[in-house]
């Protein structure tokens, strides 16, 4: 029996299908291999070839997950690769495509670690919702750590530089070798007696993955996670990652930084304060001219103005009364000095009367009243009085006669 | 000296709630006085706290009896 055209697969058809089959069936599959044929796409994505002794496995992995890939991929290596099968259909060749590459053959603390975090993770220990807060403006915090390495000096030198208003205690445990993860375990459990404490740093300096080995312990990692106190992980250096980090409330990457994370500045604490508070004196000002502005529109408003103009009239009619009064006081002023000449003259012509008997007489300028006492002074002025004993006569002086006669 | 733990960050927050208050809202002059002051005083409030705190560094030392100890750090630190 002949089959028709349309009883066959097209070539699309079957990579589809055997595509749909792998994608359903293989989303989670977990290969060990050795990589050959590696190549970084200038895209970012990664292609190679997995292969063992006998056979070959496609593999490719996209660049967001490429980027997480924490060593140098090349041929030759053993790697655990974990990911999903699935058909590339323009060359109907099936391949991995890896969501994690890790190193194969790694040590057991290596392997250990792994293990302790995919089950603390699991059991929820990193929860994003089981962080806690870190306070804004620590007063109290406590640092664990070794009494004699650079990361006590690291956080101390640091809280003292940027918020020197803070108290900082200092418990001291072993960081390394046996005893430290239950020192630390101890550290964490007795803080939180302390009052106020805020906030705990606890960290070390950089280290082998040995050194940092108790910051990796069970124990540690529940005591972080049951301390009520907040706590900040600074554990070895930016690169250097342990179980402690994942379930410190925050993890920072340097003890330094840890210090920075715990602390703010207190110069810019202080001048935000300063900024608020000029904002408020500002929008107080602000308040004080708007009223300042309403003010002087109900001024400007009808009612007022009829009362306004009231007091207008009033404060023109109080000006006019000033300036009436003032000129009256000029008035008394220039009248009494007049009179204080005249009064002068004829105290004068007093003193003179009695030399007036004898046939003198006393001239003298008749509108200023001043006597006159030389022919010189005569000659300059036209009208004189001049008095005899018994009254005075206004006389004209016609000329200035020459000698003394 | 009283604890400041909460005291400051509480202190700081009715701070920026009244700046906040006075930016947006349109109060009579006598609430925007009210508020001012208040604003002033918290703020002095804040700064008396920063200044009156000073550096202090303490070792936590476990005695006999299992009570928490604090000794002034020696000078190293």
């Amino acid at each position: 029996m002949l089959l028709g055209d349309r009883d066959y697969f097209t070539v699309t058809e079957i990579n589809r299908e055997v595509k749909a089959i792998l994608d359903q069936n293989y989303r989670s599959v977990r290969v060990v291999g050795e990589i050959s044929n590696f190549r970084r796409h200038s895209s970012g994505h990664l292609y190679f070839t997995l292969k063992d002794a006998e056979s070959q496995l496609k593999g490719m992995c996209f660049r967001g997950d490429a980027g997480r890939v924490d060593f140098d991929l090349a041929d030759g290596i053993k790697v655990l690769v974990s990911g999903r099968l699935t058909v590339y259909e323009p060359y109907g060749q099936y391949q991995i495509v890896a969501s994690r590459i890790e190193k194969a053959g790694v040590g057991e603390l290596e392997q250990a670690f792994r293990a302790l975090k995919d089950k603390l993770e699991k059991e929820g220990l990193f929860d994003p919702e089981h962080k806690q807060p870190l306070p804004a403006y620590p007063f109290k915090l406590a640092v664990v750590t070794s009494p004699t390495g650079a990361a006590v000096h690291d956080v101390i030198s640091t809280v003292a530089r940027r918020w020197p208003c803070a108290e900082l205690l200092l418990f001291p445990v072993r960081v390394q070798g046996e005893s430290a993860a239950g020192e630390i375990v101890r550290a964490l459990e007795r803080l939180p007696e302390v009052p106020d404490l805020e906030l705990i740093i606890v960290g070390r300096g950089g280290g082998s993955l040995e050194d940092l080995w108790a910051f990796n312990e069970e124990a540690v990692a529940r005591a972080i996670y049951q301390c009520p106190v907040p706590v900040i992980s600074a554990v070895g250096h930016e690169t250097d990652f342990t179980i402690a980090d994942f379930v410190a409330d925050v993890r920072a990457a340097t003890p330094t930084m840890a210090a920075e994370i715990a602390v703010p500045e207190l110069a810019d604490v202080l001048e935000n304060l300063e900024r608020m508070q000029a904002t408020l004196t500002q929008r107080m000002r602000g308040a004080v001219d708007l009223y300042k502005v309403r003010l002087r529109e109900l001024l400007r408003s009808y009612a007022l103005g009829q009362v306004r103009g009231k007091i207008e009239r009033y404060l023109q009619a109080h000006d006019y009364a000033m300036d009436n009064l003032q000129r009256r006081i000029s008035e008394v002023v220039r009248t009494g000095r007049v009179a204080l000449t005249h009064a002068m003259t004829r105290l004068q012509g007093l003193d003179a009367t009695a030399i007036l008997g004898r046939g003198y007489s006393i001239c003298a300028d008749f509108e200023t009243g001043a006597v006159i006492s030389s022919a010189a002074r005569a000659a300059e002025i036209r009208d004189m009085r001049v008095t005899f004993k018994d009254g005075s006569v206004l006389s004209e002086v016609k000329e200035k006669l020459d000698g003394k006669q | 000296m009283a604890s400041n733990k909460g005291k400051f960050e509480e202190a700081m927050e009715k701070l920026e709630g009244i700046v906040a208050e006075l930016e947006s809202g349109d109060f009579s002059l006598d609430e925007s006085m009210k508020k001012f002051e208040q604003g002033l005083k918290l703020g002095n409030v804040c700064k008396g706290m920063l200044e009156k705190a000073e550096e202090k560094i303490k070792l936590l030392v476990e005695n006999e009896d299992g009570g928490l100890e604090q000794k002034e750090a020696p000078d190293e630190f």
